[in-house]
């Protein structure tokens, strides 16, 4: 823990330690640069399959907004604003009502990350049988901390609160699998074997 | 007395019963081949009023924290008026120490969607989305491939044997969350549902009057539609002869804690697991029995009943009853989802309430400031006891900060303060002697501790 006296420290350090972006910390936006390429991320074939698959289960179009990030984060690895204007025109909605409901979640990135994404659980019965040893193993082993991805964009830290597996606890969630009674040693093992 | 034949885990197999290694998933053949969908089947020859009468007449009581009775849900929806009409599921498994729906989806995702076609019925809803958090990759690929199984086989659909249900094809649908604990709060998920951020919404009107897309909407959590098949089946009396009945002397109205339940153990014990008893089990006997005892041979220290947001239960209520009256008997906020968290003696009370306050102040959605500020002041304040540089009046100022968010204080929209509030109010006055042995000592009296 830094010196709490220290103003310009403990606000920076709450946000890490509460989480990476809590929904009502604002973003300067206004001098903000959104990138532009002219191919589309919501191309026509996602398009399509979008509407043929997703589109007609609900009863709005909105209704569609998280399996559409959904789509559109599986296959780029992370959104984009413009993937967010392409989005919201695509639902008929305005880019600030996307912008709002994405920016909610925390599943959705609108930074890069790495090819592998590592979250390990943080909460309490996974807290009383040793999250943060995990937790410091990355740090020391690919030196980043909680929501930094490392130079070669391999890897990326989070931490998660509970996912579901407290019986199996310590565990963690690397990309869309699960591991479960983790020991410092099968977790180093574990990222080695990672490519 | 203990539950004399599994009901929610027939096909899961756990001890008393089988052996967790024997587990596998039932696809829809293994099910039908178990007796699965007779539920179903004896539902449709019934009239829809007639079923709701049966699920109210067996006290089901929501499996989803809230503890509602699931009958009287359904018999809160309007007349049919030729609209749509919705079932959300809530798979949004997120509460800390919760692990029981997972297994359902895991291993056995027919019992739910059998739940859904009999509730679609019952209640005349033409569409059920099953909400499932984000986290839950495999489990969202299993129920799809359960819910294409099932459309296979003519039990939802075209052409199925639900028939047209409020003029309408019955359709069930898969929507997976993003990541936000807040979604799993009934408005909460239809907000989600429909395409926004997750902000739980003011209520009247109810969800059953005017939920998902201004539509008359049912929102039952996996276990809860997990058990209406076995009742349908076995009838309402067979479901009552399990589970605690209403206390001596409680009015008819006041709801008992009948039938089976999934308790998830986790923490200090050696076999963590979930397990099936009967409600008002003893926290002692789902330790020793189920559990497989503290584990190291360490003492009891302490227990969350169901789901941090329920607060603790301390050293000398190692023999809690785990009913829906938990609460009331042993000071805490309920039952909640019946995740137990074991903690041994040797567990640091304020590092876990820095824990629970850290969960809290992260997943408040930051729509009512009490909340959104209150669960924050409140982890700061635990992180600085936790460094050893509190003072007995941060104690006070925790409780009377905890005691002033939530929805039964009246000062939020939902129930999520309510769980920050009572988790930490129930910690720091269990434990006021730990707390106080790590703040420096003011010439300042504490008042706080007198309001348990």
């Amino acid at each position: 823990m830094p010196d709490r006296d220290d103003p310009a420290i403990l606000p920076q350090h709450f946000a890490a330690v509460a989480g990476r972006n809590m929904a009502w910390i604002t973003k300067n936006s206004a001098t903000m640069q959104i990138e532009q390429r002219d191919e589309p991320y919501l191309d026509d074939a996602l398009r399509q399959e979008l509407e043929a698959t997703v589109m007609p289960r609900y009863p709005t179009r909105r209704a569609a907004a998280l399996p559409v990030l959904h789509a559109v984060q599986e296959k780029h690895g992370w959104i984009t604003h413009q993937a967010i204007t392409e989005v919201a025109r695509f639902l008929d909605i305005n880019v600030t009502e996307m912008l709002d409901t994405a920016t909610f979640y925390e599943m959705f990135h609108f930074e890069p990350t790495g090819k592998y994404l590592i979250w390990v659980c943080q909460s309490i019965s996974c807290e009383l049988l040793g999250h943060d040893g995990l937790l410091d193993l990355v740090r020391d082993k690919l030196g980043i901390e909680p929501g930094q991805t490392t130079d070669d964009s391999r890897f990326t830290l989070l931490t998660a609160e509970c996912l579901g597996s407290c019986d199996t606890a310590p565990c963690a969630l690397i990309n869309e699998t699960l591991h479960e009674n983790l020991t410092i040693e099968n977790f180093e093992q574990l990222i080695d074997s990672l490519d | 007395m203990a539950l004399s034949e599994p009901v929610l885990l027939k096909r899961i197999p756990t001890p008393p019963w089988g052996e967790v290694n024997d587990r596998r998933l039932n696809h829809i053949d293994d099910y039908f081949d178990t007796g699965g969908y007779e539920g179903l089947k004896k539902a449709l020859a019934m009239e829809p009023p007639r079923i709701i009468d049966i699920v109210k007449a067996s006290e089901l009581r929501g499996r989803g924290g809230a503890g509602f009775p699931a009958g009287m849900k359904w018999s809160f929806l309007p007349p049919q008026d030729g609209e749509p009409r919705y079932l959300a599921v809530n798979a949004d498994e997120s509460e800390p120490g919760t692990f029981k729906d997972r297994l359902l989806i895991d291993y056995d995702p027919h019992l739910l969607l059998e739940g859904i076609a009999i509730c679609m019925y019952a209640c005349q809803l033409d569409t059920a989305y099953i909400y499932i958090r984000g986290e839950y990759h495999q489990q969202a690929k299993t129920l799809q491939f359960a819910i294409t199984e099932a459309y296979e086989n003519k039990i939802l659909g075209e052409g199925s044997m639900l028939g047209r249900i409020n003029d309408r094809v019955p359709h069930c649908h898969l929507h997976r969350g993003a990541g936000a604990y807040i979604c799993g709060e009934e408005t909460g998920l239809l907000e989600s549902l429909e395409g926004k951020r997750g902000w739980p919404r003011i209520k009247p009107p109810f969800p059953a009057v005017a939920g998902a897309f201004g539509r008359p909407t049912i929102i039952n959590n996996v276990e809860t539609l997990a058990c209406i098949g076995p009742i349908v089946e076995r009838g309402a009396d067979w479901f009552k002869s399990m589970g605690v009945p209403r206390p001596d002397g409680a009015p008819p109205t006041a709801p008992a804690s009948y039938g089976p339940k999934l308790f998830g153990i986790s923490g200090h014990v050696n076999r963590p697991g979930v397990y099936e008893e009967n409600l008002g089990v003893k926290l002692s006997d789902l330790i020793e029995n189920y559990g497989g005892a503290m584990r190291g041979g360490k003492r009891f220290k302490a227990a969350v009943p169901g789901g941090i947001s329920m607060g603790v239960l301390g050293p000398d209520q190692y023999d809690a009853q785990l009913d829906f009256d938990v609460g009331k008997k042993y000071a805490c906020l309920g039952l909640g989802t019946a995740g137990v968290i074991v903690m041994d003696e040797d567990t640091d009370m304020v590092a876990v309430a820095r824990n629970i306050a850290r969960f809290f102040s992260h997943e408040s959605c930051g729509q009512c400031t009490p909340c959104r500020e209150g669960t924050g002041w409140i982890y700061k304040m635990l992180c600085r006891i936790e460094e050893g540089d509190g003072t007995t009046r941060d104690l006070d100022m925790l409780l009377e900060l905890a005691g002033s968010m939530g929805a039964m204080p009246g000062t939020t929209i939902c129930g999520l303060a309510d769980g920050a509030n009572w988790a930490i109010r129930t910690i720091v006055n269990k434990f006021w002697d730990e707390f106080e042995a790590r703040v420096r000592k003011e010439p300042h009296v504490s008042l706080a501790v007198m309001q348990t």
